[in-house]
């Protein structure tokens, strides 16, 4: 009886969480693959065509085949640059800085602000071909292009905003750091080891568990950004769909297209592919992450 | 240090929260506000005196910061004429609001009251929007309508619109950069060789970074029109009505029209859309003519000092390719709403109500009211005077055809802005990109088909 209360109260407690669950996480998942093989465009009831929407895909969109390079191009340069750079500054203030605290909160802001639209829309004028950042290389004589409308730079505008907001990644970095003994360190130099030396020895191999989980978990958002896109290009992916990233066309095709039944296919297609990433990921963690406890 | 287990259990969650979030975000609509208006309905008799329970509505609208402001204060003497109903505006600019709109249909929950555009009937057709025939010649008056404009928004018929305003497309120019060229404004008549040779000659006199015109080869109205002059047509029934060479010369008259300077280079064009009214460098001075529909001359004109006027589309071989005037908008009604009565009335109130009239003048367009119209043009501003004698010209000048609206036309939109910018930036050659365009403008008309 006893025992049969406490699941109760554990239950309970789990309620406001499940009930989120299932009405507002499954019930639109399963939703989405039913509406993934119909014709659906949101004022009249869904159409069953079966197949059509995936075939459609693969076949005859080249916007979609636009979206899913930029994409690409996008997760592939952004996370790296924006793990490594966060890495980096993570090792910085491990130094024993004296005012650590206000330099991770300092460092940490752009992550705070970095999902609203408000940072979008400054991104948007610093970015701008008169904007504040061109006036300042203006300075220096050079004319700096338009880095948002124009479509050789835009993508890069978004790569460079998206590392800037590196905070809860280097947060998570800073963590790992602390926990790695120092003792070890003490050895190395004992033994003669230099700095770099005793960073490819004992800080990346000891933080292998670390970047695994930031890669994982940067690669997943990275591959559903849409705000950045939808603000500074104005909601069109634009110019020339250099911006149009995933989740943005998915959006366009839902709501603006009203193709829901399209677009919920598309949702799938993205969760297969990021499914394949972090199943990668996955299968080769056991060749580079390193469990100090031996992976029990 | 974090062990396998625990990095696994991380991963797993944040894979189930990844699959949650399709579209993971602000999805909040650039630009979109709500606010309530300034209450007035507490200036109202004794809550005794009142029905049992306010009715409470919602009227969706998108527009200039000119038109919010005169629709809220109509809404506010509704409010003190009828007390027990309340409206609540949700307002925002163009961008944005469709999509808004198809989100909170498909929730059932779209405002009681819907400002719409031309793509009134892809909403009629698919009984998102109230019938109002029950209504028309009872509450809704529109005995003081032109044929016409009832018939716009007649759909199988039963009528699902009142017109809220007469408009038509128009070329919006800023006078100002004219006379400080020392250039002869643009009149009705003149052809695309003098459109070439007045943009150059603006771009030229006034300098770097003004231009005589916006790059208008993604303007879906101004490409209806020259298509129309060259005896040709954008779309009727069902399919669409030019070739593909057609297509070559348009592309081709921008893209010389661009490279000698006349009109915005595609970066400037990107970075300030004139489509967004606070970004448009007619505004600002900068360029002297745009597109857009005859009825933003109002809200333009309210943001500058320069003077700003309307011209009709340029002529070409088959003389004016102008549409004649339609209905800008019309006020719907959301099929679902609970008020259909008190909905009636207040449409009522704002296409026959004089006060109404004064207050809205023609923030959307010639008001479709004789009556109203011409208690308006005695005391005409200047701005609504040009609006005025612009309708009253096309009307005169245009030739004597039915419009049709493309009938997926956002993405037909999409698709001509696209195109253009692949030829202005220079990533496809015109040959390339009218190929493509041809051959997904066929694939729009199927899905229309559908």
């Amino acid at each position: 009886m006893q025992k049969y209360k406490t699941y109760l109260a554990g239950y309970a407690f789990l309620l406001p969480w499940l009930i989120g669950f299932l009405a507002l996480t499954l019930g639109p998942i399963i939703a989405s693959m039913y509406l993934s093989f119909t014709q659906y465009d949101l004022l009249t009831a869904p159409k069953w065509v079966g197949l059509d929407n995936y075939k459609t895909m693969f076949n005859d969109d080249f916007r979609l085949e636009d979206s899913v390079k930029v994409t690409f191009k996008y997760v592939l340069l952004s996370v790296p640059l924006k793990l490594a750079f966060a890495l980096l500054l993570a090792i910085m203030l491990n130094q024993g800085l004296r005012m650590l605290h206000f330099y991770r909160t300092i460092y940490y802001i752009p992550s705070l602000l970095g999902g609203s639209v408000a940072i979008s829309v400054l991104w948007k004028q610093v970015f701008d071909q008169e904007g504040i950042f061109n006036r300042m290389l203006a300075i220096f004589g050079i004319e700096g292009p338009a880095w948002i409308s124009n479509p050789h730079y835009s993508i890069y505008s978004l790569i460079g905003l998206s590392i800037w907001q590196f905070g809860s990644v280097m947060i998570i970095f800073l963590a790992g750091l602390k926990q790695i003994p120092q003792e070890l360190y003490e050895a190395a130099t004992v033994d003669g080891a230099g700095i770099m030396r005793k960073f490819a020895r004992i800080t990346m191999p000891l933080l292998t568990p670390v970047i695994f989980f930031n890669l994982t978990i940067t690669l997943i958002q990275s591959f559903q950004t849409f705000t950045k896109a939808f603000v500074i290009s104005g909601g069109t992916g634009g110019p020339i769909n250099s911006t149009l990233l995933y989740s943005l066309y998915l959006y366009m095709k839902g709501f603006t297209f009203m193709e829901m039944g399209y677009a919920s296919a598309m949702a799938w297609l993205l969760l297969a592919i990021i499914a394949v990433f972090t199943g990668v990921l996955f299968l080769t963690s056991r060749f580079w992450v390193f469990y100090s406890d031996g992976g029990k | 240090m974090l062990n396998r287990k625990s990095v696994s259990f991380l991963m797993l969650s944040s894979i189930l929260a990844l699959a949650a979030c399709g579209g993971n975000g602000n999805n909040d609509n650039q630009g979109s506000s709500s606010a309530s208006p300034t209450s007035s309905a507490s200036s109202s008799p004794s809550a005794s005196q009142k029905p049992a329970k306010d009715v409470e509505l919602r009227m969706a609208w998108w527009g200039s910061e000119e038109r919010h402001e005169k629709t809220l204060k109509a809404i506010e003497l509704f409010e003190q004429q009828n007390p027990g109903i309340k409206i609540t505006g949700e307002y925002s600019g163009f961008d944005g609001y469709f999509d808004k709109l198809n989100t909170q249909i498909a929730a059932g929950n779209a405002p009681d009251l819907i400002q719409m555009g031309g793509n009134i009937k892809e909403y009629s057709g698919k009984n998102s929007l109230l019938d109002l025939t029950p209504y028309v010649g009872q509450a809704i008056k529109l005995d003081d309508f032109t044929p016409s404009l009832v018939r716009e928004a007649t759909d199988n018929e039963k009528v699902y619109g009142v017109t809220l305003g007469v408009s038509s497309s128009a070329l919006l120019y800023n006078a100002s950069m004219f006379n400080k060229a020392g250039i002869a404004i643009p009149a009705d008549g003149w052809t695309y060789d003098d459109f070439k040779s007045v943009t150059k000659q603006i771009s030229d006199k006034l300098g770097k970074g003004y231009y005589g015109s916006y790059d208008l080869s993604s303007d879906s109205a101004t490409l209806a029109s020259y298509l129309g002059s060259v005896g040709k047509e954008l779309y009727r029934d069902g399919a669409i009505h030019f070739d593909k060479k057609d297509m070559v010369d348009w592309f081709t008259m921008w893209d010389e029209l661009r490279k000698s300077g006349a009109i915005v280079p595609a970066e400037v064009q990107v970075a300030n859309p004139p489509t967004a009214v606070d970004k448009s460098l007619l505004v600002q001075g900068k360029v002297a003519i745009q597109s857009g529909s005859a009825s933003q001359i109002s809200g333009f004109q309210a943001l500058t000092q320069d003077q700003l006027g309307l011209v009709t589309y340029p002529n070409g071989p088959a003389g004016s390719g102008m549409v004649p005037p339609i209905s800008g908008q019309f006020i719907t009604a959301y099929s679902g709403t609970k008020h259909p009565d008190e909905v009636a009335k207040f449409m009522d109130f704002l296409v026959n109500d004089p006060e109404a009239g004064a207050i809205l003048g023609s923030t959307r367009g010639v008001p479709p009211s004789s009556k109203i119209r011409d208690a308006l043009s005695a005391e005409i501003t200047p701005v609504d005077k040009v609006l005025y004698d612009y309708i009253s010209l096309v009307s005169e000048v245009a030739p004597d055809v039915t419009y049709q609206q493309f009938p997926v036309d956002s993405e037909f939109i999409k698709l001509l802005q696209v195109t253009s910018e692949k030829i202005s930036f220079g990533a496809a050659s015109i040959d390339s990109a009218v190929d493509e365009f041809m051959s997904e403008v066929n694939k729009l008309l199927e899905k229309a088909k559908q």
